[in-house]
């Protein structure tokens, strides 16, 4: 009950000085606000920039090299193979890991008419990634979640045609189904790939009837079924029927999409393959699915549109099923493989990741396996570059690093950039967190001042108090618990600055970076215990402050001052 | 009148004894304070006793030791020599949180300024002994407030600003607050030195029925002789020691 009357004796100080109590915890306010508003500017970057980009558990390893003469050069012999990722999967804190290989043959790829007006040429670089290591990225970008949602709440379009349906859908089998591209990046694909024997095939596929028989198909079964051969249809080139690739493709005419056999076209999504440039039959397939890196689209529109003259981008989702050429064995700076080697396929762009390489495309690693296999060798295609592994935590990676590096591997320029990124914005943010600290030390020491002047004015009356029967604990409690209000005003006044200047932040930054793609929802995320931790500094900070002058309150002689009359 | 709620028996109070013990006994009390280094003799002697329900002037010229005096029998200090009991107590032996306890429950003081708190209203300022001890529930306070307001002339006053009164009000304000735990000894330091004649003589008019009423020991330091000749007796301080006392 005192202790209730003594706070409403607080109250009522604080009531009469509100002008001279805003003033006084202006320092609080800032030095609140800046602190929070840091924490959430640090662990939003982290989380909501930082992580999507780098994910923290996730890291890519590569065999240790070493520089000679200047040069970087692996520095085991001892190949990268199923054992050694194996091996790699085995170390403590490691939840998985997947070998990563990149194409070692020569490639160009041309596309982007739709786009654009006219087609752009590029020699290109594959990088092979198992399906599991983006999926989570292509589907939070493409945002499958609320398509599914959206087409749940939609009846079914007949149709038939894709354009019957809507935009993002598809017509199949007399229906507008949704169209998830991410789900084409899968791991059980096969391209139609021509062969004289197994060794021009990847490991564990043979060679049948000339072409490699290497898996499933991508298509939907009514699909397949459709393109199905009958068996005894197979009398001559390009028109054997084979069980490995039967089910994915069928001949076709290159010109045309046509399927003289059928007497149809393709079915819907795939296109006449042919097995080599100049063959005028080939094998009704599904285009390669092509993950891009996002970057690749912020340079296009920072650097390129400009000077091909094409609009900027406005969004990633405009490239969804775009499709493009690759030559594979072609190229504008190597030597070329043989004319008879060489393929012209289809790629469609399914999704974009950070994990893909920034002026590449990441495909399926099965097929980037087997075209190694067709231009490299059979071994080539069982010695991966990378490791890629998700720790079980992120406190977690530097034992994992260090493990990683008692086997011979070394971090990826990737995985190094995001760890160096993440140091950096970790001090930063801690830097910029000490700086807040010291604007609220100086408002601690501004607030000493006050509650020194403060008690010097009111020393008479605190006299009085002592004369009424006040302790010294009691006088003290009164001077600190106005600087422990103040401290919870100022607190909450400084957390709702922040949120406020940081929700400001967010606008602005949506507004002048409109356009610029994968632009996160917001760069803060304030934890649960911002708030509460705003509102304790507040507090702690003007207690401290006022420490000084209530001690000089508790020991004010009674008698002396109010001898002074 | 209406009577106020009785105090919690928790509160002090000089009870029934077999012997009458003194409102106030001082025996050879001495005070020195250190003026630029030098020892100077506030209190140099002084012996006074005071019984309860007594009227005391302490009278003297500026210097003599009056303020000093009114701090140690206050309980204010207690770096005194010699001998100072307030109701029997040794004020000396008892700790800081004890005296506090002690001025709270068994000292009222009346200041010649008053010393009301302008951010709180009339009511408050008579409550506030009460946020130190006193063991009274809320309603009990208010209660004890509002009594003594009513029978000091200021009944309608209670949400009032002690700003907006004149200064007999105010030190009537002042009279209700020293004895909102009713004290058996009020202390007042000159409490008509800010007040004209013709309210002077009001408050210590009401100062004589507070004493009539309650039997409140009642030691009023003054230089006004109109107020030493309101008191039973006068004491006389020269020279920081005690001269006799003096029936009014």
């Amino acid at each position: 009950m005192r202790v209730r009357r003594l706070v409403g004796l607080i109250v009522a100080n604080l009531a009469t000085q509100r002008l001279r109590a805003a003033l006084t915890i202006l320092g609080i306010v800032v030095g609140t606000a800046l602190l929070v508003f840091f924490i959430g500017l640090g662990q939003g970057l982290r989380e909501r920039v930082l992580n999507r980009i780098f994910p923290v558990n996730q890291l890519e390893l590569e065999p240790r090299a070493v520089q000679v003469f200047g040069i970087e050069q692996i520095a085991s012999d001892v190949p990268l193979d199923d054992a050694r990722i194996a091996q790699v999967a085995r170390l403590p804190g490691v939840v998985r890991a997947f070998g990563k290989q990149k194409s070692g043959f020569p490639a160009r790829l041309w596309g982007g008419k739709e786009l654009i007006g006219y087609n752009l040429f590029t020699e290109a670089f594959f990088d092979g990634m198992p399906a599991v290591v983006l999926r989570s990225e292509l589907d939070t970008i493409e945002d499958v979640a609320a398509k599914r949602r959206e087409a749940a709440a939609r009846t079914a379009a007949r149709c038939d045609v894709d354009l019957d349906c809507l935009a993002g859908q598809g017509c199949r089998d007399g229906t507008c189904e949704l169209v998830v591209w991410a789900s084409r990046f899968r791991d059980d694909l096969a391209i139609v790939l021509p062969c004289a024997a197994s060794a021009d095939c990847a490991q564990g596929v043979g060679c049948h009837g000339g072409r490699c028989g290497s898996g499933h198909s991508a298509l939907p079964a009514e699909a397949a079924a459709r393109c199905l051969l009958p068996e005894s249809a197979g009398n001559g080139r390009g028109l054997e029927f084979d069980r490995e690739v039967g089910v994915l493709a069928r001949p076709c005419d290159a010109q045309g999409d046509f399927c003289p056999i059928a007497g149809s076209a393709c079915p819907a999504g795939t296109y006449c393959a042919g097995d080599d440039p100049d063959t005028v039959l080939g094998w009704c397939e599904p285009p390669l699915p092509a993950v891009l890196n996002p970057l690749l689209i912020e340079v296009f529109n920072s650097d390129m549109a400009r000077s091909l003259g094409a609009a900027p981008l406005a969004s990633l989702h405009a490239l969804y099923g775009i499709r493009f050429h690759v030559a594979f064995g072609d190229s504008y700076f190597a030597k070329d493989a043989a004319r008879d080697r060489q393929q012209v396929k289809q790629a469609v762009v399914v999704g974009f990741s950070r994990k893909a390489p920034e002026l590449g495309v990441a495909l399926p690693l099965s097929l980037v396996r087997a075209l190694n296999a067709r231009f490299r060798s059979q071994a080539a295609a069982q010695v991966y570059d990378a490791v890629l592994i998700e720790t079980l935590s992120n406190e977690r990676v530097p034992e994992v690093v260090a493990g990683a590096e008692k086997l011979g591997f070394q971090l990826s320029r990737k995985s190094r950039a995001a760890r160096t990124v993440g140091t950096v914005v970790f001090v930063t943010a801690l830097a910029l967190i000490l700086l807040a600290f010291v604007v609220l030390l100086v408002a601690a020491a501004q607030i000493a001042q006050t509650f020194a002047l403060l008690v010097h004015e009111r020393r008479r009356e605190i006299a009085v108090l002592r004369a009424l029967g006040a302790t010294r604990g009691a006088v003290a409690f009164l001077v600190l618990g106005e600087a422990a209000v103040l401290g919870v005003s100022g607190g909450t006044l400084g957390v709702a600055l922040a949120r406020a200047a940081a929700a400001g932040v967010d606008l602005a930054a949506r507004a002048a970076l409109a356009g610029v793609p994968l632009l996160p929802d917001g760069f803060f995320a304030f934890p649960v215990w911002a708030a509460p931790l705003g509102v304790a500094v507040g507090i702690v900070f003007c207690v401290a402050g006022a420490l000084g002058p209530a001690r000089r309150a508790a020991q004010m002689d009674p008698a002396e001052v109010l001898a002074q009359g | 009148m209406t009577p106020l709620p009785a105090l919690p028996a928790a509160v002090e109070r000089p009870g029934p004894a077999t012997r009458v013990v003194a409102a106030l006994s001082a025996r050879g009390l001495k005070r020195r304070y250190q003026i630029d280094g030098r020892p100077v003799d506030a209190l140099a002697g002084v012996d006074i006793e005071v019984q309860p329900g007594e009227s005391v002037a302490i009278v003297g010229k500026s210097g003599a030791g009056k303020s000093t005096l009114l701090n140690l029998i206050g309980a204010l200090d207690r770096g005194y020599e010699g001998e100072l009991r307030v109701f029997g107590r040794e004020l000396r032996t008892l700790s800081d949180a004890e005296l506090a306890r002690f001025r709270n429950q068994q000292i009222g003081f009346v200041f010649q300024a008053f010393h009301l708190l302008p951010q709180l209203s009339v009511g408050r300022n008579v409550m506030l002994p009460a946020a130190f001890g006193g063991g009274l529930t809320d309603g009990e306070v208010e209660t004890r407030a509002r009594a003594l307001l009513a029978e000091l002339g200021l009944s309608d006053r209670f949400d009032q600003n002690p700003a907006q009164m004149s200064g007999g009000e105010r030190q009537r304000v002042a009279i209700a607050r020293a004895l909102l735990l009713e004290p058996p000894l009020l202390v007042c330091d000159e409490p008509t030195g800010s007040l004209d004649a013709e309210t002077g003589r009001q408050i210590l008019a009401v100062l004589a029925d507070v004493r009539a009423r309650r039997g409140t020991t009642l030691l009023l330091v003054t230089h006004d002789p109109a107020v030493a000749r309101s008191a039973d007796r006068t004491i006389t301080l020269a020279g920081g020691r005690s001269a006799a006392g003096e029936a009014a």
